[in-house]
């Protein structure tokens, strides 16, 4: 009885804290491979004499006689039986691949990676020409001839050059290893061979080990060579690694960038901190392995859901970026040997080298090139940058209804209503759980009554019984994933007993896309309990396994074509979303713009879908680590991203949740979430002031969404983030690079920094340049330096502190609305914010906002401009112009238009739709007349600091009224001073 | 539902006039009218803020800060927009509501949109709300009529009350002098004996017992403390056992559902419904099964738990005296078997014996079994005092029926208890229920709303009647008041609140449990219907025509 009552406290006595479960992942030191690699470099650091075993056989080097591409031997002086092939090729916009993979060994490593990730095969110089030299290939190219590519022969080096300057250095370091197949017969039999020394000396005094060393001629480079080769425990799990050793070590180095960004997902600073080397501020390297982190840590190098393995180097004079196309679990040490350089060491447990070397030299072309390799995010329909509601869980269909009323009661703009797990039967996705949701077309149907849309969640693992329609058919196609031994593998999730369908087998394609049709074909199960505006989230699917290793797939479990589940882990929730973003888009003829959430994800999930960053907790530090987190998405090319408003878990008071929807509608990604256990948290329970300060912050968003949605055409264009940090923004200005608590929305000019502590009444933004920024609310004015300038600016929990930099034209819709769609036909205001020198512009992208109608020329792209001419300045003149006439062929993602109708059916629709309100901050003086089209239009202005002065204070702002202008033609407004 | 369709070609874009009244409401009617100064008409918004040109109102573009220039429009934010809706009753929307495209249901004229958007359905809309609202009004009058029948049982439960205690006011003062006649006999005959009894006390034998009585109490509150403990512990760790997650595997959590499992007897919760044994009976058998043999004379679990309180209810004092008899008079024939036995019981038992002898003795003398012995002055005197006190305890009682009852009658019309008219009276121990499947949920009105389970196991307090809706802004004795039952403070929820129950209270012709809602963990919504909920069509009427 004793014991237990002892038990029986201590279960009481349960701290309510929140922590990650630590032992549940692994540490460097608790990997294999891991462990192999950063003792490496270790070895490599000790000794002064280390030189790279791997060097090119120059009778070996082959160059391809139409195309910038060239392949070679290379060989291992530790391994020379063992054969390695090198090929490098320059792509037309000069970024450098280079392959290397293991030639005629006993098995096959693996090579798909980035068949999964990029968006094409990409297209290989022609242009470009390698010069074989005697200690190695090189070639140099630009438009200025300054980019030069180096591959050294010994040892192997590849560098990338600018103007003579090192950009990016592979195996500077020498720390390059591949680990060659072998069989454990063949390694016990040579080592046999090294414990049995023929005769000892005698008088030596030597240990044992220094005997094995002395015998083992690899031991400089390998070390013993015999750590975790064959098989692996974690906890309790073992991990039988039928291939033995195949890991794959490479050092690549940034000698002259001093920071660097992105390898997402980590609950970590934009710019990164050091993980080895003096004074490393995280011990363990950062870890690229999808996992479902219960209650992660807000400041960690632990790996997270998704996966991108993507990194910019920055500095004042260029900006670089390497993608490694790996698909396994892979580990990354950052080191700056000085402030001013980087060294990142890359440890990949399986898999081929395919490294891509971005030559920039500015971030907006590395994100150009980085964008021409995996794509880009995908234009979203407009509704998703709306508002999203969800919780775990609205429980029934009269509670998704009320939850709508409430909203609309408290005049309060939503677009998407969410339904997590709970509406499934036993966790069965698709189906219904019929005594809660009785009639869930229906209710869909009032939903979509105000033009709203649902998301609905749909998991990957499925529940193992055969009255489960979707298990059984994937059970009988053959579909699912299998254990080592070829049978079906079960884990355990939410619905108990699971099975994982494998989207790498082609055959599951067209059979998950069928399961979403709405309308039945023929026998065929389809999801006739959805309707059109039924959309997905696709969570738990990195996968999360309670029961697996590291709360996922045991990494020997086999998938189609014969992998293992090591080489494909990271890419594995990519396929899963993609597969459901296509079965969404394709359920329509014609199809529409598909809305899929993921958890988790890897290069080149941003074409297709959005994120979010997990569980996270209702903290003060976890919300703003969602800040940096997603400019770190955004670097990564993922800029459709977004951290749950409220946190994930516990009950935010009513300012932590204020500030939070601050942050949320200032994020690509704008939704707010809930656990099961927290109290209801809807903005309109919130008492007041809260509740209208949240009222206002939704009905901010929204009036922004003009903006966001042009930010989201030029990312689909371009590349370029949907939020940018200070380095992407001002690539040269030192002061900013470091910053990720405050950033710009698109190319708008809009300066954000969303308050993410406690008691705040004001805060400082930096001004990176000395031009005059404006509150975007009051019109005050503030003033930057060349040097940057931090400038105070008030914060109280009604205010987020927003800036228009000088030299911008912001166009909003400022009447709310129930939803997105609803705005269509409303007008627009414009806030014109001079420059110092008197001028500004800005972008307006418009289209019908759900189908692929814009692909074909249905849109609108306008420039707005206002310059300052006549004698003395006394004339300014706002305008509008068509910029998609000018420029069709970069006015959408996914095809360049020859030429622009602007009679467009959309165009023409919208030609009612007007500019209502012309708002000028900065103007010099009180005009005399403003005129539009000729005539005289109504106007107020209000006396303050004017653009060019130095004055400090509330800017003079002027108020045209309704100065009749459509908003899909050109006009000029005269405004005379 | 595309009005958008419609406005795809319209007529002249910039130039759609608007009635200069359109959306006013007709209470603001009078108020927009232009004013003329010189050649120009003007008009003042309604905050007298700003003057603007007539022209400006509903002109599309909002110009007063107070948004009152743009009644029909939608330009202003936060403002009204009022519906004629000619042949239904008159509407009010939210600004954002109007020109967004929607047909508004409220405004079945279709003047909430661009003309041609909407179509007007006032004729049909009409109809159907006035058949609607007859409908409610058939319901309303049916359950009106049993309200009144509520209400008449309240006046009669009032009458009822009121005769009750005057009934028990008389009691009293009859008790009060019946008391006061035996204190003062006792008063007399203890003063003789009072410094007897006092010097009695001092008995190194009493003191002694009286110290075992303390410390038996002391060890009865602090076995109670770790009762009520051991029932929270099982609480948590049954529902641990069958709310776990299973496939975390956390090892911790496993070993102690395993180990709880094995102590309170219980199968693996993942073995249950596998053979035919119910867990009750598991349960059961388990606590059989540990049963443990008694050495004779010990007391019982069951009786430490029901005679406890009993003995050490005993009154010390006449346990004194009569000792000091039974010590002073050596056994004689008067007494039965039952005052001789203390010769054969071992000392060790002997106090517990006496007391329930006396206990038993005392029952036996008011059922007029048996008399009390003859005793000495001591005896006499505690007699006086035991019959005084009797009597007084019999005054207590009568005087907590009469506060009883006074409670009752003050609540019948208290807003807070069972409504203005004591319409709620007549519910109260009434019990609703509805069966969800898994569950069954009932509420008994004013005292405690409970969920039981189906399938066996044990049922959960849901909260016991705390008030009604009592949130800020709500009138109390309002409709808005009783729309709202709170049931509050029931089982304690594993890792979360204490459970409750809100009743969403409408009007309806029987006491009935509509649904049952979760929204939060551990907090339930119940929809229920009373007829006590049916306000007589009269008093609301004039709110109903605002509309």
């Amino acid at each position: 009885m004793r014991d237990l009552t002892l038990l029986l406290l201590t279960l009481v006595a349960l701290p309510a804290v929140f922590a990650v479960k630590s032992h549940d992942f692994k540490t460097c030191s608790q990997a294999g491979f891991c462990r192999r690699g950063r003792a490496l470099a270790e070895r490599a650091k000790e000794n002064p004499s280390w030189k790279s075993p791997y060097s090119v056989d120059p009778s070996s080097v082959a160059i391809d006689s139409t195309t910038a591409a060239f392949t070679a031997g290379v060989k291992s002086s530790i391994y020379p039986e063992v054969k390695f092939g090198l090929d490098v090729r320059v792509h037309r916009d000069g970024v450098v691949r280079v392959r290397m993979d293991e030639i005629d060994g006993l098995r096959k490593r693996y090579d798909e990676a980035a068949s999964w990730a990029l968006v094409a095969e990409p297209e290989v110089s022609q242009d470009i020409q390698w010069t074989v030299a005697k200690d190695a290939v090189r070639a140099v190219y630009g438009d200025n001839k300054d980019i030069e590519v180096v591959v050294a022969y010994e040892p192997l080096r590849v560098t990338l050059l600018r103007n003579g300057k090192e950009q990016i250095v592979l195996n500077g370091e020498g720390l390059l290893h591949m680990e060659h197949f072998r069989t454990k017969e063949a390694v016990e039999q040579e080592k046999s061979g090294w414990a049995l020394p023929e005769a000892p000396e005698e008088g030596l005094d030597l240990d044992d080990a220094q005997v094995v060393m002395q015998m083992n001629p690899r031991s400089w480079f390998e070390g013993a060579g015999d750590d975790a080769l064959w098989e692996e425990t974690f906890g309790s799990w073992t991990d039988s690694k039928p291939k033995g050793p195949e890991s794959l070590s490479i050092d690549v180095n940034f000698p002259n960038h001093g920071h660097v960004y992105g390898i997402p997902q980590h609950a970590t600073r934009l710019s990164l901190p050091t993980t080895s080397g003096e004074d490393a501020y995280y011990s363990d390297p950062y870890r690229l392995y999808n996992a479902d982190v219960f209650e992660y840590l807000a400041d960690s190098t632990m790996s997270l859901y998704g996966s991108i393995p993507v990194m910019h180097a920055h500095s004042a004079d260029s900006t670089v970026a390497i993608f490694h196309a790996v698909g396994s679990e892979t580990w990354i040490d950052v080191a700056h040997p000085k402030p001013s350089s980087t060294h990142t060491h890359w440890i990949s447990e399986s898999g081929i080298m395919d490294i891509f070397l971005m030559p920039g030299p500015t971030p907006a072309d590395v994100f150009a090139q980085y964008a021409r390799l995996t794509g880009t995010s995908a234009l979203p329909a407009q509704w998703a940058l709306g508002y999203h509601q969800c919780r775990w869980n609205y429980i029934s269909s009269d509670d998704v209804r009320d939850v709508q009323t409430r909203f609309d009661e408290e005049d309060m703009p939503v677009d998407v209503f969410w339904l997590d797990i709970e509406y499934a039967e036993d966790h069965k996705y698709f189906i219904w759980d019929k005594k809660s949701f009785s009639d869930p077309v229906d209710m869909m149907h009032d939903v979509e009554e105000i033009q709203r849309k649902m998301v609905v969640i749909v998991d990957p693992h499925l529940k193992r019984t055969d009255s489960y329609p979707i298990y059984q058919q994937a059970k009988e196609l053959d579909l699912l994933i299998k254990k080592k031994d070829g049978q079906e593998y079960e884990g355990w999730c939410w619905p108990g007993s699971s099975a994982w369908v494998d989207f790498f087998n082609p055959a599951s394609w067209d059979w998950w896309k069928s399961l979403f049709k709405t309308v039945s074909d023929g026998d065929k199960w389809a999801w006739t309990e959805s309707t059109e505006n039924t959309y997905i989230w696709n969570d738990m699917n990195e996968p999360s396994i309670f029961n697996g290793p590291e709360i996922s797939m045991p990494r020997d479990n086999i998938h189609y074509g014969g992998w293992e589940h090591r080489d494909v882990h990271n890419i594995n929730g990519m396929l899963f979303h993609n597969m459901t973003t296509l079965a969404v888009m394709h359920r329509t003829d014609p199809p529409k713009r598909p809305f899929v959430l993921t958890r988790s994800f890897y290069a080149g999930s941003q074409r297709l879908s959005a994120m979010w960053t997990g569980d996270n907790l209702g903290t003060w530090e976890h919300m703003a680590v969602g800040v940096s987190m997603v400019l770190s998405l955004n670097v990564g090319g993922f800029s459709f991203s977004g951290s749950d408003v409220g946190g994930f878990f516990g009950n935010p008071e009513p300012e932590m949740l204020v500030r939070w929807y601050g942050v949320g509608a200032f994020s690509p990604f704008f939704r707010a979430h809930a656990h099961i256990d927290t109290k209801r948290r809807e903005p309109y329970l919130l008492d007041e002031p809260y509740k209208s300060i949240v009222r206002d912050i939704l009905r901010l968003r929204y009036s922004l969404l003009p903006v966001w949605y042009t930010a989201f055409r030029e990312a689909s264009v371009t590349g370029l983030p949907v939020v940018r940090p200070h380095y992407v923004v001002f690539p040269q200005d030192e002061g900013g690079f470091a910053l990720d608590d405050q950033y710009f929305v698109g190319g708008s000019g809009l300066l954000v920094k969303p308050i993410t502590s406690k008691d705040v009444t004001e805060t400082t933004v930096y001004l990176p340049e000395n031009e005059v920024y404006y509150d975007y609310f009051t019109g005050q004015t503030y003033r930057g330096a060349a040097k940057g300038k931090n400038v105070t600016v008030p914060a109280e929990l009604h205010q987020i502190p927003l800036l228009i930099r000088g030299g911008s034209i912001i166009p909003t819709r400022e009447r709310p609305r129930r939803s997105s769609p609803l705005m269509k036909y409303d007008p627009f205001t414009l806030r014109v914010a001079l420059s110092t020198g008197g001028t500004a512009r800005g972008e307006l992208y418009l289209d019908e906002g759900e189908t692929y109608a814009h692909r074909e020329g249905q849109f609108i792209w306008r420039e707005f401009e206002a310059t300052t001419e006549g004698k003395k300045g006394k004339e300014i003149r706002v305008r509008s112009r068509n910029l998609a006439a000018q420029k069709p062929g970069e006015a959408v993602d996914g095809v360049a238009l020859a030429a622009y109708d602007d009679k467009n059916d959309f165009a023409r629709a919208m030609e009612r739709v007007r500019v209502e309100r012309i708002v000028l901050l900065g103007l010099a003086a009180k005009p005399k007349s403003v005129k539009a089209a000729g005539k005289d239009v109504d106007w107020e202005f209000k006396a303050g600091a004017a653009a060019a002065s130095k004055a400090e204070g509330s800017a003079s702002v002027l108020v045209v009224k309704d100065p009749h202008a459509s908003i899909t033609s050109d006009w000029d407004i005269i405004i005379q001073l | 539902m595309l009005p958008w369709l419609l406005l795809l070609f319209p007529a002249s874009i910039f130039a759609a006039e608007t009635g200069k009244t359109h959306g006013v409401s007709p209470a603001l009617l009078s108020r927009y009218v232009p004013s003329t100064v010189g050649s120009e008409k003007t008009w003042s918004c309604l905050n007298g803020s700003k003057t603007i040109p007539w022209a400006a109102v509903n002109d599309d573009y909002c110009d007063c800060p107070d948004g009152s220039d743009e009644p029909g429009t939608g330009a202003c934010s936060n403002t009204v927009f009022y519906c004629q809706n000619e042949g239904h009753i008159g509407a009010r929307i939210p600004s954002s509501r109007v020109r967004d495209g929607l047909c508004e249901p409220e405004c079945c004229d279709g003047s909430d949109e661009l003309p041609g958007v909407c179509k007007n359905t006032c004729k049909e809309v009409g109809a159907a709300y006035r058949a609607k609202v007859e409908e409610e009004n058939k319901i309303r009058k049916t359950g009106a009529k049993i309200r009144s029948s509520y209400i008449n049982f309240a006046q009669k439960e009032k009458s009822r009350l009121e005769e009750k205690i005057a009934s028990l006011e008389k009691d009293i003062s009859a008790q009060e002098k019946e008391v006061a006649r035996l204190k003062d006999i006792a008063d007399r005959t203890e003063s003789l004996s009072a410094a007897a009894l006092e010097q009695k006390k001092q008995s190194p034998l009493y003191q002694s017992f009286m110290t075992h009585v303390n410390a038996l109490k002391s060890l009865q509150r602090e076995h109670k403390k770790h009762l009520e403990r051991e029932k929270i512990l099982e609480d948590i760790l049954d529902n641990l056992r069958s709310n776990y997650n299973p496939n975390y595997q956390d090892m911790a959590v496993l070993e102690a559902v395993r180990g709880w499992e094995a102590q309170a007897g219980l199968p693996h919760i993942n073995d249950v419904g596998k053979d035919g044994a119910s867990e009750e009976e598991e349960k059961a058998k388990a606590e059989e099964e540990s049963q443990e043999e008694l050495e004779p004379g010990m007391w019982s679990a069951g009786q430490l738990e029901y005679d406890l309180d009993n003995l050490l209810g005993t009154d010390y004092e006449t346990l004194l005296l009569e000792h000091e008899r039974h010590i002073g008079a050596p056994a004689s024939g008067s007494d039965s078997i039952l005052f001789d036995a203390t010769a054969y019981i071992p000392d060790a038992l002997l106090p517990q014996y006496v007391a329930v002898r006396s206990m038993l003795l005392s029952w036996l003398e008011a059922l007029g079994l048996t008399h009390k012995a003859p005793s000495d002055a001591a005896a006499d005197t505690s007699r006086a005092q035991q019959a005084a006190k009797e009597a007084d305890n019999a005054l207590g009682h009568i005087k907590q029926d009469k506060q009883k009852a006074q409670e009752e009658l003050s609540r019948i019309f208290d807003p807070e208890w069972y409504g203005l008219e004591g319409e709620w009276k007549k519910l109260h121990g009434t019990c609703i229920d509805k069966d969800t499947g898994d569950y069954t949920y009932e509420v008994c009105f004013f005292e405690e709303a409970k969920q039981k389970p189906n399938k066996g196991g044990a049922s959960h307090s849901l909260g016991r009647f705390s008030s009604w809706n009592d949130a800020d802004g709500v009138t109390l004795g309002s409709t808005e008041y009783y729309s709202r039952m709170y049931y509050t403070r029931g089982t304690k929820c594993w890792n979360g609140p204490h459970r409750s129950a809100t009743l969403l209270v409408s009007c309806g012709v029987e006491n009935a449990l509509l649904s049952v809602a979760e929204p939060e963990k551990c907090e339930y919504h119940f929809k229920i219907t009373s007829p006590a909920a049916c306000l007589p069509l009269e008093t609301t009427k004039e709110s109903r025509d605002e509309l």
